[in-house]
């Protein structure tokens, strides 16, 4: 199988060139969304193939490089058309055709009746070949082709409903966004590069040779611009901060592109990268610091962000941001495993998330279409009591909540305990590992609490939707709930494999699989680790206040979600006496909400609309009009005579000239 | 001797260059051009090229100014009235002067290093000007002479398509 | 030899060799048996004077691939065909051919079908392989002058449009005084070392190392730099392309911004690489900072532009920054990289202009932006090939302009100018902005136009075909095409 992994990315491509130049013609959208969800789904089986070959090795084997066709040669430097098979491109693949199949399933019943279907699929499978090319690029040149095209198609697909201006915006945004941190990769790919070949005459941008020489590689120096470059290029694709504002704006895309690649693939390509180069990012203390601390800023920021949103898709979208920040909170810490274990748990809840948002605003559109209301069919506000009526997407929602929140036998449980675990007993930061763990569990409580009140403003209580229209809300079609379904299995059992070792039951089958991968990045990370003994106890006693964190989130969020919208009408009838305490408790409750609640959503409202708005856009906007500033300078000096520009050419002669005789 | 009457000759070559710039009338121009011609004619005498120079005075002074003051004259070009752009003209000075006093710089310190060419003031005198002109332009330097003749060419049809009135 | 004696066979005196100039000679044949025809067949039959001269390109760039590998020197080593000659000739075939492809429907529209400008093409064809094969330094600027004569007159062929008219005046009034500057330049080496030979200028000064303090050579070497950066449009002495790229026929346009450029690095690297080699540290420190400064001024002018001729006027600019960065490495890879990335650029911009000639119409060149909205939809294909042109002039991959500026930069790194690569890729990174400003136009704007006098004329969709082709195929599999490259370096 390792011989045919050229098919995993060619089948895409197929799917691409067929809708993208036939698709127009074929006009069924049964025959445009088949080939396009088959073609995935033969990658799918094919990763299959190669993953079980892959486990049919003995551990030290598990590294594969085929090289498709030569590519650039160039003296000493070669860089080939070549995949790099291994354990963690393994799981990269499985989840980006896994989750990428079932998201091209969904989209077959989402996008009925869309203008452009066809285009739609054909930027979908393109997608899928890009990221399955940066994953399984053996060298840095083949991942920065992927690395660009997912950037492309984000671009293509965030602006697919190219009318809405916001659309077109949002898309620009995001382009030019990934275009810093695509500048970043370029500039940290080529100083490795330099450092590499000028010091030992090895020319070299390949994964693997470059892992063999990186004992070379001094500790910080040349290694911290490098990997801080690379970092850069892996917030713009993953929307961290302070490059993150793209992705909240992504939102504008059709659902299933939000799940895809807006929470489930591209943006985790720069977790990914990090894994990819672990061996070099540990080799500077600097760098795995300011990962972690932009991983674990980014996390708190964003879910405070995301408990003053009421739109469902930019909540999660805040969300995927938060998690984001986890992983990379993961990466810093030395918890590479961790982090990639994370990513594919996400992976699978987000895009259940996000599917069974679709569902609903899917299901809000149809009903509003049919009242011929204009309310917003993705408001929180116009929702409520959706359970009743679309029972299959809110037990996968639910499900899939209860994972992301991290309440114990749920595979998000396991991902982000193991994260907050390492983030407190690595042994890279010294003193700075416990404020990690802190700012991550204080974050974990939030998305807690932000994800609840989600859930509890979408599918409990009373229906806000207009009644006119209320008879026409039911649950999607089966094409869009097995996907639903699937993923939702998955959000529960996807984290038994990574079960940690310290519950006993299962040895923790992740880790061992990743071993090889990061084996040497934890080898050299011990150069400078404080290495700490920590007790079985203590790994214990954080587990459960990690749940108990969990847990207290989801308690705030019911009291002022649920609670507080249903009980005191009841209190009020039935037990008369108890009346006042309700009463009373509201009043705690505004308390508690001018306290604590309110402070925090205005911190993030103000997070939002004044850092959001206006720093980080008003830096990007700032840089873009200073260079318009320049640019019509320069235009003034084009006056349009030949005397001024002769002038100019005689100018610019005397000064070369009078430099080098007067040096 | 020789290095006045140089600086004579070249006095009056780069002023009535000048002239051919700053005079107003095309006429007034054009004579200077001519005056132009000659000196630099009478500079190619003083360095034992009287071939070039004939050339120069028959087909420059001659042929190619009356030419152009005949067209001067049948097109009834007037002088150049209205404004002059002055704060180019201010900005040209400076660097004009620039100019100046790098080429003074320049003069001071450089030197011929080039390799002495076979061709003597002996060999000029014992064969002739003329013949060692021609034996170096069909020898040694026959492409470029050739190709001279394909860009006289492309000048010619370029001179039809831009102002033939009907092609 | 002794000059006293008259030689006895002028030819062999001469070093007549016909095999070293066998293109240019084709191509002269052809282009003057053109004229000729051209008396004798009305107006509606100029297209065959096209067709003709694109047999001929095609028979020279036979000739062009059977003399690969086999270098021939001639008259007295005024020109060497060697393969870093051939490479570019083809590069200038490639140019002219698909130039012709577009300039057939463009004449008949703007009515201005005048059969001698397939003549003038293939006349500045064989200027720019003069000037990539001269090897003297009188060869190169007459084959330039060749050149910038037909270029003139190509730039203001449109004789009934002002603009037109503007632009052919200002290049030539602009052309003859850079003139001044490269002739002055090659007469003071010609006052240090005594010689034109290219060869011969590097083997005097490596034998005589105290011309190297020379200050006349110094400012020879300089001046010769302001003259061909003049032809290559770089900054500071770019300011007439803008106003000529925007003033010319479009095709013409097309052509200049890709032919002359290539050509002008033809010469500027024979000249530096071959007879100035001792002089390096001091040319490549003043072309690093006219890389850096023509990149960043065409980058950031661009940024503003709205209109598409004069945006790909500083994008041209812009261009001749990445290459220059590979020519300041002066190393194997960055030299490879300039050929590889001339004749990936020949693709690319003939390309984008031929849909700039395809979307304007008589008397309404239609070369604004915002023109272009909804271009996308209207015309799937046609704003899909302008994608890809698009792409690969902003060096996204899987085009051919992303593995050219990989090669130009990684060229300038493998030579220690880790700056200067960085400040090429901050500008690359710039100047998507305002490519992709022309492809949001395209498919986010609504359509305003029904662009219904769109006629994809054959020649035109041959010429997209082979743009498209030229810019994927070596762009997926540089392979050949690099390996060529390499083989056509100066060293």
């Amino acid at each position: 199988m390792f011989e045919n992994v050229w098919l995993i990315p060619l089948f895409p491509l197929i799917g691409f060139l067929i809708n993208g130049f036939f698709g127009k013609k074929i006009k069924n959208e049964a025959v445009i969304g088949g080939i396009g969800t088959l073609m995935i789904f033969l990658s799918f089986l094919v990763s299959c193939g190669v993953l079980m070959q892959l486990i049919g090795l003995p551990a030290e084997q598990r590294v594969f490089e085929k090289v498709v066709f030569p590519w650039i040669h160039c003296g000493n430097f070669k860089a080939d058309m070549a995949f790099l098979i291994d354990p963690l491109s393994a799981v990269m693949i499985m989840v980006v055709t896994g989750v990428g199949s079932l998201i091209h399933l969904y989209s077959i019943g989402y996008m009925h009746g869309e203008e452009g279907f066809y285009r739609f699929f054909a930027y979908l499978n393109l997608f899928c070949m890009s990221m399955l090319l940066l994953v399984l690029g053996s060298n840095m040149l083949v991942m920065f082709i992927g690395w660009e095209g997912v950037g492309l198609c984000s671009y293509l697909l965030i602006g697919y409903y190219f009318e809405k201006k916001s659309a077109g915006d949002a898309a620009k945004k995001a382009f030019v966004m990934n275009r810093v941190g695509d500048f970043g990769f370029l500039i940290g790919l080529f100083t490795l590069y330099w450092w590499f070949g000028s010091n030992h005459n090895i020319w070299t941008i390949n994964f693997v040779e470059i892992k063999a020489a990186s004992h070379l590689l001094p500790y910080g120096g040349v290694v911290t611009i490098a990997t801080l470059c690379f970092f850069l290029g892996a917030t713009g694709k993953s929307a961290q901060l302070p490059l993150y504002t793209w992705l909240p704006d992504a939102m504008e895309g059709p659902t299933p592109v939000s799940a895809l690649i807006h929470a489930a693939t591209m943006v985790t390509a720069g977790v990914y990268m990090i894994g990819r180069m672990s061996f070099v990012f540990i080799k500077s203390p600097e760098t795995m610091m300011v990962v972690a601390v932009v991983g674990a800023c980014t996390a708190i920021f964003a879910a405070t962000i995301g408990t003053a949103q009421n739109d469902i898709k930019r909540v999660l979208a805040y969300s995927t941001v938060s998690q984001l920040g986890f992983m990379f909170l993961a990466m810093g810490v030395g918890a590479f495993g961790a982090g990639i274990f994370h990513l594919m748990t996400h992976a699978f809840f987000k895009a259940c998330l996000f599917l069974g948002s679709g569902s609903v605003i899917h299901a809000m559109h149809h009903a509003l279409h049919h009242g011929h209301l204009h309310d917003d069919a993705q408001d929180m506000r116009n929702m409520g009591g959706l359970k009743k009526y679309m029972p299959i997407t809110f037990l996968t929602f639910l499900v899939s909540t209860i994972a992301i929140a991290g309440i114990p036998g749920f595979s998000g449980f396991f991902s982000k305990d193991e994260i907050l675990w390492q983030a407190f007993a690595n042994p890279y930061h010294g003193g700075l590992n416990i404020v990690l763990w802190g700012i991550g569990c204080i974050a974990a409580m939030f998305t807690a609490f932000y994800m609840f009140r989600l859930v509890f403003m979408t599918f409990f209580g009373e229906c806000r939707i207009n009644p006119k229209v209320k008879d026409h809300l039911h649950e999607s079609p089966l094409v869009i709930t097995i996907p639903l379904m699937v993923l939702g299995f998955l959000a529960v059992v996807g984290g038994y494999i990574g079960m940690p070792k310290l519950m006993g039951m299962l040895p923790n089958y992740f880790e061992h699989w990743l071993d090889p991968v990061f084996e040497l990045a934890n080898e050299y990370g011990k150069e400078y680790a404080h290495v700490g003994h920590h007790t079985h106890a203590l790994e214990w006693g954080l587990m459960g206040l990690s749940v108990v964190i969990a847990v207290i989130g989801i308690t705030i969020a019911f009291t002022m979600y649920m609670a507080n919208n249903k009980l005191p009408e009841k209190f009020t009838s039935t037990f008369p006496a108890l009346h006042r305490a309700v009463y009373n408790k509201w009043y705690m409750d505004e308390l508690y909400d001018f306290l604590f609640v309110n402070p925090c959503k205005g911190f993030g409202n103000l997070l939002w609309k004044g850092f959001d708005v206006v720093v980080v856009d008003g830096i990007v906007n700032g840089v873009g009009k200073i260079f318009m500033g320049l640019s019509a300078g320069i235009r003034g000096l084009q006056t349009g005579y030949t005397h001024n520009y002769a002038l100019g050419m005689t100018l610019g002669a005397v000064v070369i000239v009078a430099l080098y005789i007067f040096r | 001797m020789e290095t006045i009457f140089f600086t004579i000759v070249a006095a009056v070559t780069v002023l009535s260059g000048i002239m051919v710039v700053t005079c107003r009338n095309p006429i007034n121009s054009a004579l200077s051009l001519i005056l132009t011609f000659f000196c630099i004619a009478t500079l190619y005498v003083t360095l034992d090229a009287p071939f070039m120079a004939a050339v120069q005075v028959l087909v420059y002074a001659g042929a190619i100014m009356v030419l152009i003051v005949f067209v001067i004259m049948l097109l009834n070009i007037r002088s150049e009235v209205g404004r002059r752009y002055t704060h180019a003209g201010i900005i040209g000075t400076v660097v004009g002067f620039l100019m100046l006093v790098l080429t003074f710089n320049f003069l001071n310190n450089s030197s011929l290093t080039g390799a002495k060419g076979l061709i003597t003031t002996d060999v000029i005198n014992k064969i002739g000007h003329t013949e060692l002109i021609a034996r170096s332009m069909f020898t040694d330097f026959l492409l470029p002479f050739e190709i001279t003749s394909i860009l006289l060419l492309v000048a010619i049809i370029g001179a039809v398509i831009l102002s033939k009135k009907k092609i | 030899m002794d000059m006293l004696q008259f030689p006895a066979n002028i030819a062999a005196a001469a070093g007549v060799n016909f095999a070293a100039i066998m293109p240019e000679v084709i191509l002269s044949v052809i282009a003057m048996a053109l004229l000729l025809v051209n008396v004798f067949i009305n107006s509606e039959q100029k297209a065959y004077l096209g067709y003709l001269s694109l047999i001929g390109i095609v028979v020279t760039f036979f000739s062009v691939v059977s003399g690969w590998g086999a270098p021939q020197s001639g008259f007295n080593n005024s020109v060497l065909q060697d393969n870093f000659s051939l490479f570019f000739k083809g590069t200038f075939l490639v140019s002219a051919f698909l130039t012709i492809l577009i300039t057939d429907q463009y004449l008949k529209r703007e009515e201005c079908n005048w059969g001698e400008i397939y003549p003038l093409i293939l006349f500045a064809t064989v200027g720019m392989m003069l000037m990539a094969s001269g090897t003297d330094l009188m060869t190169i600027f007459l084959g330039l002058e060749v050149l910038s004569v037909s270029l003139y007159v190509l730039a203001g062929f449109n004789r009934a449009n002002l603009k037109s008219n503007e632009a052919g005046l200002k290049y030539f009034l602009l052309g003859a005084f850079s003139t001044g500057f490269l002739l002055y330049g090659m007469a003071l080496i010609y006052g240090s070392t005594g010689t034109t030979r290219v060869a011969a200028i590097a083997s005097y000064i490596s034998q005589n190392g105290m011309v190297l303090s020379n200050p006349m050579l110094v400012a020879g070497m300089l001046l010769m730099a302001v003259g061909f950066s003049f032809k290559i449009a770089a900054a500071p002495f770019h300011m007439w392309t803008p106003d000529v790229y925007e003033g010319a026929p479009t095709p013409m346009t097309a052509f200049m911004s890709v032919g002359p450029k290539a050509a002008g690095f033809a010469a500027f690297l024979r000249v530096f690489i071959v007879a100035l080699p001792a002089m390096k540290a001091d040319w490549s420190e003043l072309l690093w900072v006219l890389a850096v400064l023509t990149m960043t001024v065409g980058n950031i002018t661009a940024l503003k532009q709205t209109n598409i001729k004069r945006m790909l006027a500083y994008s041209s600019i812009a261009h001749a920054g990445y290459v220059l960065v590979g020519f300041t490495a002066g190393n194997a890879v960055g030299t490879a990289g300039v050929l590889f990335y001339m004749l990936s650029y020949a693709f690319m911009n003939i390309g984008a202009f031929a849909i700039i000639v395809l979307v304007g119409r008589k008397g309404e060149e239609n070369n604004n932006v915002s023109d272009y909205a909804g271009f996308g939809f209207k015309h799937p294909v046609l704003g899909m090939c302008m994608s890809i042109f698009l792409f690969s002039l902003a060096g996204i991959p899987p085009a051919a302009g992303f593995i050219g500026k990989f090669y130009l930069f990684s060229g300038a790194i493998q030579a220690g100018y880790v700056w200067l690569a960085i400040i090429g890729v901050l500008n690359s990174a710039a100047s998507v902005y305002y490519y992709l400003r022309v492809m949001v136009f395209m498919y986010m704007k609504d359509p305003t136009e029904e662009f219904d006098w769109l006629a994809v004329s054959p020649s035109l969709a041959l010429c997209l075909l082979l743009s498209v082709a030229g810019v994927l195929i070596p762009g997926i599999v540089p392979g050949t095409l690099l390996d060529l490259a390499q083989k056509a370096i100066l060293m």
